[in-house]
């Protein structure tokens, strides 16, 4: 009787978690054209290359569709604008990305005007001195918890 | 000799036994012994039919409890299985209901930590998703290019 329970408890859970796995795992495979309207309105940059993102590529990118709609209209512009490049990266640039990005939200607002005025003027340089700049600098992270 | 002389002495006590007698634990006790003691002495001068009647009634008193046993047993399974379909109330009983009323209860405290979690993480990982990377001061590329420390740190 009490292990009939237990069974029942557990079986309930276990379809709670089956349900929750499918539902995310048919959401990483959906084509371009199976996405929400307001899913392909935000990805749009993606349209053409969204079929051959691989399923965690494409969980990460229904992430920020998830979140666009939260954000004020000049940041969605901003998003829409960089979300081409941000889909390009590699998965060690997009986690070295994430790493300094909350090292930058951490500092106060006079080092992040400063640091806005070094990346424009930094973008000035030629882009031999640029990949000479790179070629040059170590590894800062390693391969750990890249996804 | 002496046996005999004790059963006598026993039959007579027991014919003489009154129903007030009974309620005193000590008599009570008393009774039974001279019950037993007859009985296991009656028992010796049995005759061999009379044995052979006695055995075939135990063994067929033996027989129906062994019987009553087992289809308590079956009948016990059966009804633990039923037991599922009591839990979406097929029967009534008031112990089952409350272990399907503990049951649902603890699911639904299940399934509300589950979306309270999933809620409180979402709110807490708002600022930290890859879109709000984006909409940052500074573009992806700068957070993730290298070579824009290195200039930095040389500048």
């Amino acid at each position: 009787m009490d292990r009939i329970q237990l069974a029942f408890r557990w079986a309930l859970v276990s379809f709670f978690f089956l349900v929750a796995v499918a539902v995310n795992a048919d959401e990483v495979n959906q084509t371009w054209g199976q996405l929400t309207e307001s899913q392909r309105q935000v990805l749009n940059p993606l349209a053409s290359e969204w079929d051959t993102l691989r399923p965690w590529q494409r969980e990460k990118m229904l992430d920020i569709a998830r979140d666009y709609p939260k954000m004020s209209p000049e940041k969605q512009g901003l998003v829409k604008k960089r979300l081409t490049n941000w889909s390009r990266m590699t998965p060690y640039e997009r986690e070295n990305a994430r790493k300094r990005h909350q090292q930058f939200k951490a500092l106060p607002d006079d080092k992040k005007r400063e640091l806005r005025q070094k990346w424009n003027e930094y973008q000035k340089l030629p882009e031999s001195e640029r990949a000479k700049l790179r070629a040059e600098s170590p590894e800062t992270y390693g391969e750990s918890g890249i996804d | 000799m002496n046996m005999h002389k004790d059963n006598m002495t026993n039959t007579k006590n027991i014919n003489l036994i009154d129903d007030d007698v009974i309620t005193d634990p000590v008599m009570e006790e008393q009774i039974a012994r001279g019950i037993s003691d007859l009985l296991n002495n009656r028992a010796q001068h049995l005759k061999p039919e009379q044995e052979q009647r006695l055995s075939v009634a135990r063994n067929a008193a033996v027989t129906y409890l062994a019987e009553q046993q087992a289809q308590y047993s079956t009948s016990n399974h059966v009804a633990g299985h039923s037991n599922v379909l009591r839990w979406f109330g097929h029967a009534g009983h008031s112990f089952e209901q409350h272990r399907v009323a503990s049951a649902a209860l603890l699911v639904a405290v299940m399934l509300l930590t589950f979306f309270a979690v999933q809620q409180f993480g979402s709110t807490h990982n708002l600022e930290n998703s890859d879109a709000f990377l984006l909409a940052s001061d500074l573009p992806p590329e700068a957070y993730a290019d290298k070579g824009f420390d290195a200039w930095i740190e040389s500048n």
